[in-house]
């Protein structure tokens, strides 16, 4: 799921100016390509200190996402790149609208060095999937510290960015999702986190004595009910659970686990557990009813939301995150599970003018300095390991995130297919329908179907490959 | 309009010495006449071509395929894309979606406009020289602002206003005593759409007041005094001697304002970018947006982008015929002395 940033009014705002660029969209198409496969420019030496060949004093284009992360922090691969081959520099580029930008560059030919492929108008990994540099030798090479990088990150981070058996997107953010609550507020009413759905929805009640909500959705966000429900789903029936949404099968929305927790989320909104009137709420405004006024309990988000929130925190809230609720006693997997994935894709693509110093600079960014950097100033986890203390900067959010990780162990799932297929637009509609009680689940479960079954039967779409 | 010199009945009119013959005649190819146009004619025709005609015809063939965008790879597919188009619930109801607000917003923002304008204008006391409300210049700004400030900032800010919670519309109803604590104008089917009508008119009116302010200065001001001597009222000198009069102002705001309608993009993505509760505010350009970059679909998107233009074309046609069944047009401007041949002395009458 996407990353959201903290500028989405300046998000908007820009998609109103190229307003008139979106419906001409033909005339994108204007610049007719000329389709030279020149790869390269110059080139630098290969050596242990300079791994993929990178020309001396070159530059890197770097088009940066500008989201919740900004973008000064690829900008700090300037202060240590230098010391491994001279002269070189990350010119960053901060990008919002990555896929409308960068799409005639695409087309044109001459896409820039390294993308942050992330953000709501992320380009389809599958629609660019040929164009895209292999990144297997940046993980065998070695960091600016002389380790293998492969045994410095995270196990696992090289699948979020694996689309049909090829590594092409380096996710740089640990991301982990769950329920998020205040500690603080839940130990002055003596309030325990939930951890089965009934327990949730006694809480719920709970709150309406104390004129609270239990949650709290924004038009835009709808969705992170969707990410919660299938984490809690996936995590009661399994990996197969898993599979059959992600390979869009007949009737995969309505898979018993799926369904038996949308209805205690339909009784939820029956009972008026979240915040009236979420379906016409800008979210960030929504998440502040969560987060600041204290409307509403509890928030199913990823690990992205104390960054996002940051000015929109109540004083001494104890952000603090745990794993999606479960149905019984026996889940399939533990309820230690997480939906825990590498985020913000890198990508370097083929025709570059400077590919080699792209993969450069994903290795100066997995360096140690660099990710210590990262996770310091962002509060937020690097896929590379041991970079945060335990108090975590101060964060009690970026601790829990920590602690939610070693908890899982092994039990740790993720999927790709909403971000692959571009579905979310689609599936927010019905959703926001659903938590503002206009439909039911039976209604949603066959409106979600119907976006499944659709790309399913369309041809044109290139299907991901499911494991 | 063009028309004038292609019918032979309008050129025996024409003052020129080129009509005495009846046709008019030839002339000799000089330096003047060819420098003339090709800097009139070649280089506006030049850059017409290359920049709407070329695209709009590129535009057609990309229609026709099925590019996903960012690369070179392409299927002919013909016409595939526009009979899936028409199976595509999403995209029917955007269909239905921008023709309903073509056929409101238009027809609301302008009668509103010329409302303000009237009275601006010739809404004054009926003793004395025709003129218009006191402090007439004071409302004329006021209706102007509005436009003022850009679309997409009228659209974020409205945005906040609508606010279930925390909004000031909701915040001074409920101080008026009505029960509208929590309600969610942009997340219930029932009111989202007129509240993005609400917001899009909101925004134009002053524009087309002020447009329509300046057509009715145009009209003589003796034709009001007549009128007012025949024991015309306001409302009747509004309908029976403003309106005719600037009828082709009207007809041209209406057609701008209509393909304004139909696309739309910026308010509904500042106000509802999600394409609002069960898809009722979502509008073509923002479903070609999202099959475009989300969906990677540029050809069938491009497909959209056709249909979007026939559309307005056809809107367009629509508003012409009405305007020459209703007795307006072209036709009957020929017979009536041409607004701008009249003195000088004779414009301006309304103060």
């Amino acid at each position: 799921m996407t990353i959201r940033s903290g500028a989405l009014d300046r998000r908007t705002l820009l998609r109103g100016a190229i307003a008139t660029a979106a419906m001409a969209s033909m005339a994108a198409a204007c610049g007719s390509p000329s389709s030279d496969d020149g790869n390269g420019g110059p080139k630098g030496e290969k050596s242990s200190k300079n791994p993929f060949g990178v020309a001396k004093n070159s530059k890197v284009e770097a088009a940066i996402f500008n989201g919740g992360y900004k973008t000064d922090y690829v900008d700090y691969v300037n202060k240590v790149i230098g010391s491994q081959v001279k002269g070189v520099k990350v010119d960053v580029k901060p990008v919002v609208d990555i896929g409308p930008e960068l799409q005639p560059r695409f087309v044109g030919g001459n896409p820039p060095d390294l993308i942050d492929n992330s953000g709501e108008d992320q380009i389809g990994f599958l629609k660019i999937l040929d164009q895209l540099e292999e990144l297997d030798d940046v993980f065998e090479a070695n960091n600016y510290e002389g380790k293998k990088i492969a045994d410095t990150v995270y196990p696992g981070v090289k699948e979020p960015g694996t689309y049909n058996g090829k590594f092409v997107g380096l996710n740089y953010v640990m991301t982990v999702y769950g329920v998020w609550y205040s500690k603080t507020l839940f130990d002055e009413n003596g309030w325990t986190a939930p951890k089965t759905w009934d327990e949730a929805l006694d809480l719920g009640r709970k709150a309406k004595k104390k004129d609270k909500y239990l949650w709290v959705h924004g038009k835009e966000a709808a969705t992170y009910y969707l990410t919660l429900l299938m984490n809690s789903a996936i995590k009661e029936g399994g990996d197969e659970v898993r599979i059959s949404l992600e390979k869009l099968e007949k009737d995969s929305w309505s898979q018993k686990p799926i369904q038996d927790v949308l209805k205690i989320m339909e009784t939820m909104v029956k009972e008026k557990m979240f915040v009236p009137g979420g379906s016409g709420t800008q979210f960030q405004k929504a998440q502040a009813h969560w987060s600041n006024a204290q409307k509403a309990l509890l928030y199913p988000t990823g690990g992205w939301i104390e960054n996002e929130m940051i000015r929109a925190t109540k004083k001494n809230f104890q952000m603090t995150g745990i794993p999606e609720m479960v149905l019984s006693d026996s889940p399939k997997m533990p309820y230690e599970s997480v939906r825990a994935a590498a985020g913000e894709p890198f990508i370097v693509p083929k025709k570059g003018k400077n590919a080699a110093g792209g993969k450069e600079v994903l290795r100066a960014m997995l360096s140690e300095q660099t990710a210590k950097n990262f996770s310091k100033t962002r509060k937020a986890p690097t896929i590379v390991k041991g970079t945060v203390p335990s108090d975590g900067y101060g964060s009690t959010a970026l601790v829990s995130q920590t602690k939610m990780l070693e908890a899982a162990g092994k039990n740790i799932f993720n999927y790709l297919f909403i971000t692959a297929y571009g579905m979310n637009p689609d599936l927010l509609v019905p959703w926001n329908s659903f938590l503002s009680g206009d439909l039911d689940a039976k209604g949603l479960t066959s409106a979600m179907q119907k976006i499944s079954d659709k790309i399913r039967e369309d041809d044109s779409v290139k299907k991901l490959e499911v494991k | 309009m063009s028309e004038t010199t292609t019918n032979p009945k309008a050129a025996s009119r024409r003052r020129e010495p080129a009509a005495r013959g009846g046709r008019p005649r030839r002339r000799k190819l000089t330096f003047d006449r060819v420098s003339f146009f090709i800097a009139f004619l070649g280089v506006p025709l030049a850059v017409f071509v290359t920049f709407v005609l070329y695209p709009f015809a590129q535009a057609i063939f990309w229609a026709m395929t099925d590019w996903a965008g960012y690369s070179q790879d392409y299927n002919f597919v013909g016409l595939e894309n526009f009979t899936e188009l028409f199976q595509d619930e999403i995209f029917l109801k955007a269909l239905r979606n921008v023709a309903l607000l073509a056929a409101v917003v238009p027809f609301v923002t302008l009668s509103l406009a010329l409302g303000v304008a009237v009275a601006i204008t010739l809404g004054g006391p009926s003793k004395g020289p025709v003129r218009g409300i006191g402090a007439a210049s004071f409302y004329r700004i006021i209706s102007f602002f509005p436009y003022v400030v850009p679309a997409i900032i009228v659209g974020l800010i409205w945005a906040q206003m609508f606010d279930p919670n925390a909004g000031l519309l909701n915040g001074i109803l409920t101080k008026l005593g009505l029960d509208f604590e929590e309600f969610s104008w942009l997340g219930k089917k029932s009111t989202a759409m007129p509240s993005v009508m609400f917001v899009f008119i909101w925004g134009l009116v002053g524009f087309y007041a002020v447009l329509f302010i300046a057509a009715i200065k145009g009209v003589p001001a003796e034709l009001y005094e007549a009128a007012r001597i025949d024991g015309a009222g306001r409302f009747r000198m509004t309908l029976s001697v403003t309106l005719p009069t600037i009828r082709d102002t009207v007809q041209t705001a209406y057609i701008y304002l209509g393909i304004a309608a139909l696309d739309a993009f910026v308010f509904v993505q500042a106000l509802l970018p999600q394409g609002g509760p069960d898809n009722s505010t979502l509008t073509i350009s923002q479903d070609l947006y999202i099959t475009a970059f989300t969906k990677g679909k540029f050809g069938y998107a491009t497909a959209m982008g056709v249909v979007l233009a026939v559309v307005t074309l056809v809107f367009a046609a629509l508003v012409f015929a009405v305007n020459r069944l209703t007795g307006g047009g072209e036709e009957k401007k020929q017979k009536a002395p041409a607004r701008g041949a009249l003195p000088a002395g004779a414009e301006g009458g309304a103060q």
